[in-house]
């Protein structure tokens, strides 16, 4: 697992010229470690984020993600990566309301093309290990904040991946559960999954093994 | 297959989820499917009838008439024109051996009939034993007339006996009801079994040796030309005019039937060529090429079942455009949805596939619907109106729930395309 970023640019359209988000960002992130990308709203954190994840697409420089630069990879490339080796974590969650929590949880190995049996011992197990036991046929919305976070963290764990993207995921919880997540996020990387986070929270990125400070899309170090 | 099985199961969540979306988008499609039904069968039912035309009517039918409209310069010019009598028509029958049917047929007005003391106004068609062979739309009781009455004269007839008329609906009904088409007589030969009977026509005593009764609308066989000749007494065309019911003055009429449409010009020309050397000249006869009147009658059907069909397939269309319209506005109002999806790994292919499963259930529900719908409306509903029952065959509402899941599949293919084609990140941002 190695993320390696060079020069990183991305100009949203709009306007004459754009609206550059990041301006040239360079940083290096190896297996295991636990990063935590901080700065002021709309320094361009997300949008780190969405590229690193293979969401999005750089519109300069380099990012070569597990050593293959990013800009050559098929859409179908970037679906498997994002499927088998990234999971997301959001600040707002991003469940389908309509689904229980096992059926979320089961969706990344639905597309991944598990067995249907095999299937849900491993969503209910997932969902035993986020401390969610007994609500797997809760709807998202039948799920407090703290709850629909777990949900979310054990979707993203659905297909072992080796790296964790989470974009704000104690944002929208108060103290105790923005604590119980972070916590479980810090178990995960424990385990030797390699964790990036953007946060506000000076605490929490006080906690992390590593900071990339963001200001106007440049590194402030 | 288990991507299927999951779109599928989606498709069935969102389709409940937005259920009147969905029904008005289904219901477009049903509409389609109706109309489709009800084309074909109709198309199917014009097909059925004329080929049971052909075979009743036959296809090489000529018909030799006298020339009516004949100009003379003065009225002292004029020559009654010579009649086609039954001799020419034996004739004609020694020189054409091989035609199907050489058939005379002349008809008189007013004549009397008088039936125990009853007396009617009907009239009478006269006939050889060749008449039964084309346009019979009879069920027979008795016997027809046959070749030994015509060469005695035999003082025979044979009766018609109408159907109750085509069914239509109760307010045609009740007209007819009050107007009472049916003249005395229908009411007698309705009424009274007169076959064996002796009656009277025009003074002459004659037995019926037969009744044609007329099948009821929906079994009779049709005919392409019509058998809308009022025809009541039938009676060998030798008799009448020996016994001058029939005035010698009256030409007879000949009804033929090549047998085979190759020989038709051929056989055409040979009639004409017979009534120029018996007659001095072919001016004073017509003979009516029917044969192209029965192609034309066909060329018409054809073209309307095809401005049927393509009607149809407008409904289709519509229904179509109604699905592409609902899976576009579902994209649109599932763009989260989607980002969410592309997020945790699905490609753009399992993006286009649950788009598309989902428009075609839609079409497959709108399909069965519509054919439900259409087989109510064309056999249950019609017949309760009073109308004839569409001829539907098994295979309508499976080819028609096909094309609505061929045509729901093809109008989600845009959509599903540009759901596929939104960038993940744009779709997670989208509210």
């Amino acid at each position: 697992m190695s993320i390696r970023c060079a020069d990183l640019a991305k100009v949203y359209e709009g306007g004459k010229s754009g609206w550059p988000a990041l301006r040239g960002v360079s940083f290096e992130i190896k297996t295991g470690e636990f990063v935590a990308v901080t700065g002021p709203s709309g320094c361009g954190k997300s949008t780190l984020l969405n590229i690193i994840g293979l969401l999005d697409e750089p519109s300069g420089g380099k990012y070569e993600f597990n050593g293959r630069n990013v800009v050559s990879m098929t859409d179908q490339e970037r679906s498997e990566a994002r499927l088998g080796q990234i999971g997301f974590v959001f600040q707002s969650f991003h469940l389908l309301n309509r689904m229980s929590s096992l059926e979320n949880v089961c969706l990344p190995l639905l597309y991944a093309g598990i067995d249907s049996r095999e299937m849900k011992v491993r969503a209910s197990s997932l969902l035993h290990k986020v401390g969610l036991k007994g609500k797997e046929r809760k709807t998202p919305l039948e799920l407090s904040g703290g709850e629909r976070q777990r949900v979310a963290i054990a979707r993203a764990l659905a297909n072992s991946p080796r790296l964790i993207l989470a974009d704000e995921p104690t944002g929208n919880l108060d103290t105790a559960s923005s604590r119980e997540i972070v916590d479980l996020l810090f178990g995960l990387n424990a385990e030797g999954i390699t964790v990036v986070m953007v946060t506000h929270d000076k605490e929490i990125a006080a906690r992390a093994g590593r900071n990339i400070k963001l200001r106007d899309g440049r590194l402030e170090e | 297959m288990r991507a299927i099985a999951n779109a599928i199961k989606t498709g069935f969540a969102e389709i409940w989820a937005h259920k009147m979306r969905s029904v008005l988008s289904f219901l477009a499609i049903a509409a389609g499917s109706v109309v489709f039904i009800d084309a074909f069968s109709a198309i199917f039912a014009t097909y059925a009838r004329l080929e049971q035309q052909k075979t009743t009517s036959g296809m090489a039918r000529l018909k030799v008439t006298q020339n009516y409209s004949q100009t003379y310069s003065s009225p002292d010019d004029y020559v009654p024109p010579p009649v086609i009598t039954y001799d020419d028509v034996i004739k004609l029958r020694e020189k054409m051996p091989d035609f199907f049917m050489v058939s005379p047929e002349v008809k008189d007005w007013h004549n009397v009939l008088e039936y125990e003391g009853r007396r009617m106004v009907t009239n009478i068609t006269g006939v050889s034993h060749e008449w039964v062979k084309r346009d019979f739309v009879y069920k027979l009781r008795g016997r027809f007339i046959d070749q030994h009455d015509v060469d005695n004269k035999l003082r025979v007839c044979v009766m018609v006996r109408k159907s109750a008329p085509p069914p239509t609906n109760i307010f045609f009904k009740s007209m007819m009801k009050k107007w009472n088409f049916t003249g005395g007589f229908d009411t007698l030969v309705g009424h009274n079994d007169l076959l064996g009977k002796t009656v009277k026509l025009d003074g002459f005593t004659f037995t019926v040796i037969g009744m044609l009764e007329e099948l009821p609308f929906s079994k009779r066989p049709h005919t392409i030309l019509g058998s809308n000749q009022d025809y009541k007494v039938l009676a060998p065309v030798t008799t009448l005019t020996h016994h001058n019911i029939i005035g010698s003055y009256q030409s007879l009429d000949v009804n033929i039937d090549t047998g085979d449409e190759r020989g038709f010009d051929e056989a055409q020309r040979k009639i004409k060529n017979f009534l120029k050397i018996r007659f001095g000249d072919d001016e004073f006869f017509v003979i009516e090429n029917q044969l192209e009147l029965i192609k034309e009658r066909i060329g018409d059907s054809i073209k309307s079942s095809l401005v049927t069909i393509s009607l149809g397939m407008l409904a289709f269309l519509a229904g179509g455009i109604g699905i592409m319209n609902v899976t576009l506005a579902t994209v649109f109002a599932r763009t989260k949805e989607i980002g969410i999806r592309r997020a945790i790994g699905a490609s753009r292919g399992d993006i286009m596939l649950q788009f598309i499963v989902e428009a075609v259930m839609l079409g497959l529900i709108g399909g069965v619907l519509g054919s439900a719908i259409g087989y109510l409306w064309g056999i249950p509903i019609k017949v309760m109106v009073g109308m004839d029952p569409s001829q539907i065959k098994p295979w309508m509402p499976l080819v028609s729930v096909f094309i609505a899941v061929l045509t729901a599949f093809i109008f989600a293919i845009y959509p599903a395309w540009v759901a596929a084609g939104l960038k993940p990140a744009d779709a997670l941002r989208a509210e």
